[in-house]
């Protein structure tokens, strides 16, 4: 059994893409779950399950996710990013609203999220 | 020595006191609001993210609707009951900051190699060139860090962060011939 310490990578940051600021540092951000969130148009009109599903439970998926990201050390704006789960590879960073956003372009999101209903 | 002041090699490390700060919150795309904006402070507002025009006044890009305005305290506060005067009638903010925040200037030969210890930013001129700007991070701390030129870089940190970065500045320059001085 291999009992050595376990050796961290120290020298591979993640970069974020601020959609405003560019690339920059992880730990200049805060994370904010989940992206696409709608909050129900008449929440009187559903279930407590229907209602707590909406509140509390995300889908946590093993591969492409899309959430929201606030850029907390930098201009202080929340953006979309679509990030692999498993990879962290960041695909991209989107605007949420105003001038330059656009809705993503998340086909395989869509599709991955549809196989898993 | 050099002709202005700073040392040839080595780091000094200032508190520039009596500095005065305004937050400035409008639509960017509201061109009648953004003209009466820079027609009160006698030059352009930057559009163009993480840089800083500099025109009598210092006006830093914070994000894509904010703005710091930094001058002698006077000035600033002046222009802070003039800026607000003149953008009432539109959907826009002025505040005075200037209690808030300190400003602190890092020069000298060795200033990036210094900032470079705790700032995740490339600071090559190449990549952060004079004009430029950037809320980042230095240390643990959350500042607003502008190139001045090639060898000098101004600070604007909250006030009760001040005391830690400029400890953590002292504790970074050490081993580069650091001078600390009022500027």
């Amino acid at each position: 059994m291999n009992t050595a310490p376990r050796r961290w990578r120290t020298s591979t940051v993640l970069l974020i893409e601020c959609p405003w600021c560019g690339p920059r540092a992880e730990t200049e951000f805060s994370y904010g779950g989940e992206a696409g969130i709608e909050r129900p148009a008449d929440p009187y009109a559903l279930s407590d399950a229907e209602w707590a599903d909406y509140l509390f439970f995300r889908r946590n998926p093993r591969g492409a996710h899309r959430e929201l990201w606030n850029h907390a050390q930098g201009c202080r704006r929340w953006f979309g990013v679509e990030r692999d789960t498993v990879s962290y590879r960041i695909e991209k960073s989107y605007r949420l609203s105003g001038a330059g956003s656009a809705r993503p372009a998340a086909a395989h999101i869509e599709a991955s999220e549809e196989k898993r209903r | 020595m050099s002709d202005n002041g700073l040392p040839l090699s080595g780091v000094a490390i200032s508190v520039r006191s009596g500095r005065g700060f305004l937050n400035l919150r409008l639509n960017p795309h509201h061109g009648q609001a953004v003209e009466t904006a820079e027609r009160v402070l006698g030059q352009p507002i930057p559009q163009a993210a993480n840089t800083f025009t500099n025109g009598g006044h210092e006006v830093y890009w914070l994000g894509p609707d904010e703005w710091l305005i930094a001058n002698v305290a006077e000035r600033a506060a002046a222009l802070g009951s003039e800026l607000a005067e003149a953008l009432g009638g539109f959907h826009a903010a002025v505040n005075d900051v200037s209690g808030g925040n300190v400003e602190l200037l890092v020069r000298g030969a060795e200033a990036r190699a210094v900032l470079a210890k705790g700032c995740a930013l490339d600071l090559h001129p190449r990549e952060f060139a004079p004009g430029q700007c950037a809320q980042t991070g230095l240390g643990r701390a959350a500042v607003l860090l502008a190139a001045v030129d090639p060898s000098s870089y101004a600070i604007v940190v909250r006030r009760s962060f001040s005391d830690y970065v400029h400890r953590w500045l002292e504790n970074a320059a050490r081993p580069h011939r650091a001078r600390f001085s009022a500027p």
